[in-house]
């Protein structure tokens, strides 16, 4: 009689969650900077605009934690279960909050937090089969495209031209998601997240190393920014976050290196269809199969073996 | 030893220093295996030492004296119902003849030394005498385990004094034994006492789960041309035993066992007559402060439960643990892949768990999937191989 289990690891998904959004939250209290209090600051936007990136990041929490406490409450029945616990059931905060990371400053809030209340729903009964994080992006994207357009600069960014500088990039000073753009941020929380093991690491390392590979050679053969090309559409924080949802993403270590490829390949690919959408979409089609991957990758290194 | 976890012990089942005996139970039940014969009669006195049981190359001695009282059927050795004689104690440990002592136990031939210790059961391994590495395993094979700890603590130098006479016995090239280097009092102990065995080598070795199983350790701190070589496997109890068996032909009777988990008020170790029943144990060495426990022998990560307190202490028996069950909910897969990265033999739990048809068969049951899995997810009934300790 070996079915019983009397102890058990401090790691769960609270802890896990937890972790990473405390790495990213340097960057959603810059992009709080950037997208209200600056704009704020310099009459570019009235109160509701200076808490709108705080509306957006904050309040998708509160839902996507609220779905998580009443699906365990009222559907699980989890009763006694400790409220941070259940509150942190799945990943739905961690996704809320990297939505509004990468989501740009002017969507609709309506139209954001109906789409993301939805979709945090359907998901939770029908499970996370596809990256929910982009597939919620890309519904927004598409409602946002139909009623009046999709545009990543704020106010301040989309009334004036600027050329940007290599510094401009490191720190964020570019058009992007609301808690996106800024490099030396991001890759510190990276770091973070590799340090801590909370992170599919092999899946960012690869994706983005493989990614500034082909954006480089494509930027020399045609002469464009290589900068602007690789920052234009958050690839940068798609690939350390969203493509590493654990749900979605493959976890044998074959798996993850072909995910990184798959990801920066198709991203590229797609760079020329819809340059916004691309590492979304790219995330969105590999996440689908991703149990293929990792079923068929551990099955040939077992054949390998024998 | 990437691969491997470290198990922050809680303060509620650590174990302080100090030994309890139980030594004098009311009855000693000693189970007949296959092969096995009875050597005494019903309802006759027997004497301590005096041989019980018999097959064709071994013998079971009476750990107790006092009266056969015959065979009984109710009794369990790992939840396995088995026939067992069982002894009245008459708790006066008459022994017919005392044995004389060997002074230098090195001075056996390699053959006399094997001969003595499967005749005494000191050790169930089988000994290669080609092989070129002997390696003494000091570490306990679990975390709450203090067992392997106390036994150094205790004998450490008639331990040393068994793997020099072994490794001399043996002829073998190198000679490791491994401890634990969070293991401080013995790192000290050890340290100041094995300059007078010079072909004895101590290896401190990370506080890592689950190094200790056999394989992994023999693979993480042997080199490859080692491991070609031959390697004989011991533990501190086996050698514990060997010196007692050349030392002075004493079989071995009584064992060094934990009793630890969080339903019970204090965790000791206590030195136990082979044979004893759980139930007589539990009743008398601990008080009990939650009653929703359960009974788990040779670990708490990777051991059993029991399903009745009429289980026996074999030699077998490493520890027990009183213990309630974690009841943190199961929540869905979250794909995380730290079973599939923790498999310390590299197996992929998560796959495993999802097809019926997977092989298993090299899985170890060191429970490791289970207990760093961040959704709680229980993998122990889908996977299940052979013991190894």
């Amino acid at each position: 009689m070996k079915n019983k289990v009397y102890v058990r690891s401090n790691r769960s998904i609270t802890t896990i969650s937890l972790t990473r959004l405390i790495l990213i939250l340097p960057l959603i209290i810059y992009g709080i900077y950037k997208n209200g209090v600056y704009l704020y600051r310099n009459n570019y936007v009235n109160v509701f605009g200076l808490l709108k990136p705080v509306i957006i990041i904050l309040g998708g929490m509160i839902i996507a934690g609220l779905i998580n406490f009443l699906y365990e409450y009222f559907i699980k029945k989890h009763r006694n279960e400790n409220i941070v616990d259940a509150l942190f059931s799945s990943f739905h905060i961690e996704y809320a909050a990297l939505l509004g990371c990468i989501m740009s400053i002017n969507v609709d809030i309506y139209i954001y937090f109906i789409v993301l209340t939805v979709i945090l729903i359907i998901s939770k009964f029908i499970g996370d089969r596809a990256n929910t994080i982009c597939l919620a992006f890309l519904v927004i994207y598409t409602i946002s495209s139909l009623i009046g357009g999709f545009e990543f600069a704020n106010i301040y960014e989309a009334s004036k031209t600027f050329s940007y500088e290599l510094i401009d990039y490191l720190i964020g000073r570019t058009p992007g998601g609301i808690a996106s753009t800024h490099i030396i941020l991001l890759v510190v929380a990276l770091i973070g997240l590799s340090v801590t093991n909370n992170n599919k690491t092999t899946i960012s390392v690869i994706s983005i190393a493989s990614y500034i590979l082909i954006v480089l050679v494509y930027s020399l053969v045609t002469k464009n920014s290589f900068l602007s090309i690789l920052t234009c559409n958050n690839f940068l924080f798609i690939a350390s976050f969203v493509a590493t949802d654990s749900v979605t993403s493959c976890y044998t270590n074959r798996g993850m290196i072909l995910f990184g490829i798959s990801v920066s390949l198709l991203s590229f690919g797609l760079y020329f269809v819809n340059p916004i959408l691309a590492p979304i979409l790219a995330v969105l089609i590999i996440s689908l199969f991703t149990h293929i991957i990792d079923e068929k990758i551990y099955l040939l290194a077992k054949n390998k073996q024998r | 030893m990437n691969s491997m976890v470290t198990i922050k012990e809680s303060k509620n089942i650590s174990i302080d220093n100090t030994v309890l005996n139980y030594l004098n139970p009311d009855y000693i039940y000693i189970p007949i295996k296959e092969g096995f014969s009875i050597n005494v009669k019903s309802n006759t006195n027997i004497y301590k030492e005096d041989i019980l049981l018999k097959s064709d190359d071994k013998l079971i001695y009476s750990p107790i004296s006092g009266k056969v009282l015959g065979k009984t059927s109710s009794m369990s050795d790992n939840n396995t119902v088995i026939p067992c004689v069982v002894v009245e104690n008459d708790f006066r440990e008459k022994i017919k003849k005392k044995k004389s002592t060997e002074k230098y136990i090195n001075e056996y031939s390699c053959e006399d030394a094997l001969k003595l210790i499967y005749k005494y059961n000191a050790c169930d391994r089988d000994i290669d005498i080609n092989a070129k590495t002997l390696l003494i395993n000091g570490i306990d094979s679990d975390p709450f385990e203090k067992t392997s700890s106390h036994i150094i603590d205790l004998y450490s130098s008639k331990i040393l004094e068994a793997i020099d006479a072994l490794s001399i016995i043996l002829n073998v090239d190198t000679t490791i034994l491994a401890i634990n280097n969070h293991d401080t009092n013995n790192v000290i102990n050890l340290s100041n006492n094995i300059g007078t065995y010079p072909n004895i080598a101590l290896k401190l070795v990370p506080d890592i789960y689950p190094l200790s199983f056999q394989n992994i350790l023999i693979k993480n701190i042997l080199t490859k041309k080692q491991i070609g070589a031959g390697v004989i496997y011991l533990t501190v109890q086996d050698i514990y035993n060997i010196y007692n068996v050349l030392k002075r032909k004493k079989p071995i009777t009584e064992k060094l066992v934990t009793i630890s988990g969080n339903a019970i008020e204090s965790p000791v170790v206590v030195n136990v007559k082979i044979g004893t029943s759980m139930a007589d144990l539990i009743k008398n060495c601990c008080h009990i402060i939650d009653k929703n426990y359960y009974v788990i022998t040779n670990g708490l990560i990777a051991g059993n439960t029991l399903t009745s307190l009429n289980n026996i202490v074999t030699s077998d028996t490493r520890s027990i643990f009183l213990n309630t069950v974690d009841s943190t909910p199961e929540k869905k897969c979250i794909n995380c892949g730290l079973c599939n990265k923790k498999c310390p033999i590299g197996l992929n739990p998560k796959y495993i768990r999802e097809h019926k048809e997977a092989d298993r068969s090299k899985c170890i049951n060191c429970g490791l999937c289970s207990y760093i899995c961040p959704s709680k997810i229980n993998f122990k009934p889908f996977l299940g191989g052979s013991d190894e300790k």
